[in-house]
């Protein structure tokens, strides 16, 4: 009896794993071939010269060893050469920290202002959701009209009629304020991310610690220094990390705003070009591994020295 | 000690003035900054284009002049663009890509969240990848080996909207794997083992009782991919050449870039493409807003 049972059971378990496998084999078979193999294989095109000439034969492509890499080291599009040209690794690098630590900003902001009840408040927070879910494109085509260099641009008419400027301004095609402009673009974009993740995390704070620090005869900033802001460090920390992760592998944005010139030069948009403009494909790769390494050198610090003190 | 009182009293009801008075400039300052631009996109489509090539920026078009739209779909203008071609273009990628990803993702979701097999934690691991992954990265392998696998089974690479869609899933299906997991996981165990006590199988069980339960979810994660998929530039970009192919997002770029610029047919195709998935969101929103919670999008 028992011994029937236990077979019963397991009988059970087999076809278990068989369903399991049945449902899982299409797609760990597509997640393998479309993320895990090509991320693999990307390591091995960043060692090999790969070019639209060896693409039909890509695996029999000659090693060249680090070659690749060492041409995007020296390439005056990579490379800091002055503070006027940054080149694209410490652009990535700045870019991808203030337009995060600025969406978190304004994010905070925007959940502080959405915590408080008033009437219209489910609207105000669709409204405040709109910039994140609108296609990038067209996004990114309404703000270079609105940012138009001629005076038929709306952002040049209105500073001049409010005397800020004196003449229109190129903003999207000036060294210094393009980079500038491109990360408050981004800031505007993504607040709402960091918005909703911080406003769920708002709603969950314990109302009582509020109104014992009112009975203490705390004021407003005192308790937003001392009971909201660190209620919401672990979640900022979090959002800190996803934002600028995304931000840094970013490539949309910037090169719609820009086509990454002007000084808006980032790993991604650099990636592209020596991919897909010059068809090097090889040196394309070594990019995105630098990319890459950069950005999992950061996880690394990051998730031990800031995320383990978050959680102590 | 009352008038000590009546100051203190005075002196709150100034400091809630002074934060409403704040609160109420910073709305209205979000309110205008996130809105304009959309008032912007919609108004000068509908400006001709002496509105749009004035000195002067023109804050409120004339009328609802359909200039800009008569370029986009009469093929009686001087310069058609066709785009309605190219909205069929991005239904036709869009859709079966929300489809796919869906379907393969329930399975292999509700694998992962309820049943035990060697392998898994590997798998779960492999999804992650992806939110690390540029997508930049992903697209110099991914375009040599489907040319490599083209190359074998004699189909082109580019130019091929079905390559493209199976492109896409790489980006949707691990976001989507990763939402419905979770989502499984929130489905109590004991009611499915209720059903299996009752005499169903596995197979019934995930039919008659878990996917029913769980529509909402596949609806929210279907429109998310839907809208990945509807918006996704880079990979069209590099895989499309051919105008009659270009999904809407390319086409815009291309107007764009087009030597006599017309911001007015831009924004107007830039309004097609945008107001269906507004109008998508605001539908769905609390079903959205939840997924968007849980990470679950990757952008």
């Amino acid at each position: 009896m028992a011994v029937s049972a236990k077979k019963g059971r397991q009988s059970v378990g087999h076809s278990e794993v068989r369903l399991a496998w049945t449902l899982i084999s299409p797609t760990a078979l597509i997640v393998f071939s479309l993320v895990v193999f090509p991320a693999i294989f990307s390591i091995w095109v960043s060692f090999h010269d790969v070019g639209l000439h060896n693409l039909n034969d890509v695996f029999h492509a000659p090693y060249v060893g680090f070659q690749n890499y060492k041409q995007v080291f020296n390439d005056y599009a990579f490379k800091f050469q002055s503070l006027k040209s940054i080149g694209a690794a410490l652009t990535s690098i700045f870019y991808a920290f203030s337009a995060t630590t600025l969406a978190i900003v304004i994010g905070t902001i925007a959940s502080l202002l959405l915590n408080r009840p008033f009437k219209g408040r489910g609207l105000a927070r669709s409204i405040f959701l709109f910039p994140y879910v609108a296609p990038i494109v067209s996004i990114a085509f309404v703000w270079r009209w609105i940012l138009d260099p001629r005076t038929s641009g709306v952002a040049n008419d209105l500073l001049m009629k409010l005397n800020l400027i004196d003449a229109p301004k190129a903003f999207l095609a000036t060294r210094g304020l393009s980079l500038f402009i491109v990360i408050l673009l981004d800031a505007w974009r993504y607040f709402p991310f960091a918005m909703l993740m911080i406003l769920a995390r708002l709603q969950a704070v314990d109302k009582t610690l509020y109104e014992a620090a009112k009975v203490d005869g705390a004021n407003d900033v005192q308790q937003f220094f001392s009971i909201t802001l660190p209620e919401l460090r672990y979640v900022i920390g979090s959002t800190f990390l996803l934002r600028l992760m995304w931000t840094f592998n970013k490539f949309d944005d910037i090169f719609l705003y820009t086509g990454g010139g002007f000084g808006t030069k980032t790993l991604p948009v650099l990636t592209y070009e020596f991919s897909f403009r010059l068809y090097d494909f090889g040196r394309g790769a070594a990019a995105a591994m630098i990319l890459l390494s950069i950005l999992a050198l950061f996880m690394i610090v990051y998730v031990a020295l800031v995320m383990r003190k978050v959680e102590n | 000690m009352e008038s000590e009182n009546k100051n203190l009293i005075s002196h709150l009801a100034a400091w809630i003035n002074w934060k409403r008075f704040i609160s109420a400039a910073l709305m209205i300052f979000f309110l205008t900054s996130i809105l304009f631009p959309f008032y912007w996109m919609v108004s000068s489509s509908f400006k001709t284009r002496a509105e749009i090539g004035g000195r002067e920026p023109v804050y409120v078009p004339s009328g609802l002049r359909l200039d800009a739209y008569k370029e986009l779909f009469d093929p009686s203008n001087p310069s058609y663009q066709n785009f309605g071609v190219n909205i069929i273009n991005t239904l036709r990628v869009s859709i079966p890509t929300a489809f796919v990803t869906v379907i393969l993702a329930v399975l292999g979701s509700y694998a992962i969240a309820r049943l035990r097999f060697k392998g898994k934690e590997f798998l779960l691991n492999s999804i992650l990848i992806v939110y690390l992954f540029p997508g930049v990265l992903l697209i110099i392998p991914l375009f040599a080996m489907l040319a490599q696998i083209g190359d074998v089974f004699n189909f082109d690479v580019q130019d091929n909207l079905g390559v493209l869609m199976f492109t896409y899933m790489a980006q949707t299906l691990p976001v989507a794997l990763y939402m419905l997991t979770n989502y499984f996981r929130t489905i109590p165990d004991e009611i499915e083992q209720a059903a299996l006590i009752d005499g169903c199988s596995r197979v019934q069980v995930i039919w008659k009782v878990t996917l029913p339960l769980a529509i909402p979810a596949l609806i929210s994660v279907g429109i998310y991919t839907f809208m990945i998929a509807w918006n996704e530039f880079l990979y069209a970009m590099v895989f499309l050449n051919d105008r009659f192919l270009f999904t809407m997002p390319i086409k815009i770029n291309t107007i764009f870039n087009d030597p006599t610029p017309r911001p007015n047919v831009v924004m107007a195709a830039s309004t097609i493409m945008t107001i269906p998935i507004m109008i998508l969101f605001l539908a769905l929103e609390k079903y959205l807003t939840e997924g968007l919670t849980a990470g679950g999008v990757k952008g």
